[in-house]
């Protein structure tokens, strides 16, 4: 059993960036999807803003994975996944989610 | 790279840095590390500038020769 996304163009990926980051309150990049996740800090960032809002836009970088990377950068200045923005703002990984959770800043960075 | 190279790295790049790098996983796992890096270049710096600092200093290794860090920051006592 193969869980392979489907590939899609550098091009596509770019522009899910751009439009998912600029039309949602919260955006996650992340490695598989809301209801398969492949990697445990996107598994972990999902559960972590799952918290405090149910409205997240989910993009699944495996898709494309290098396009999206540079794209993202681009935003965040960083490649690796995943990657969360508020109302068009890179606010961090699975880490910085984590420790804003830990000091119970996370709800208002979430705008909860 | 092993857990003494990527501290090795963190340490030449970021100011008067001590990084504390282990694997949380599987001992012989060393693509997925816990770092913990201490410096006062992180003083008055927000969350997001203090691992960019770490993600700076590794550079193209991170996503590709290391798939993933957990990272701690923290200035001096």
């Amino acid at each position: 059993m193969s869980f392979e996304p489907r590939e899609i163009p550098p091009e596509e990926a770019q522009e899910n960036v751009v439009e998912t980051i600029e039309n949602n309150d919260v955006a996650l990049f992340m490695k598989g999807t809301e209801m398969m996740p492949q990697c445990g800090y996107s598994r972990k960032a999902l559960g972590l803003i799952g918290q405090y809002r149910d409205d997240v836009a989910t993009v699944n970088v495996l898709t494309a994975t290098e396009a999206y990377r540079e794209k993202l950068a681009e935003y965040s200045g960083r490649e690796t996944i995943p990657q969360t923005f508020v109302d068009g703002e890179f606010v961090g990984g699975s880490d910085i989610l984590e420790q804003l959770d830990d000091d119970g800043e996370l709800a208002a960075t979430l705008n909860a | 790279m092993d857990e003494t190279e990527v501290a090795a790295l963190i340490e030449s790049e970021i100011p008067d840095a001590t990084a504390t790098v282990t694997t949380p996983r599987d001992p012989d796992d060393d693509s997925h590390y816990a770092v913990e890096v201490v410096s006062p270049a992180f003083a008055g710096k927000s969350l997001v500038d203090q691992h960019q600092l770490v993600h700076d200093a590794l550079g193209e290794h991170l996503t590709r020769d290391i798939h993933a860090i957990e990272l701690t920051t923290s200035t001096p006592e």
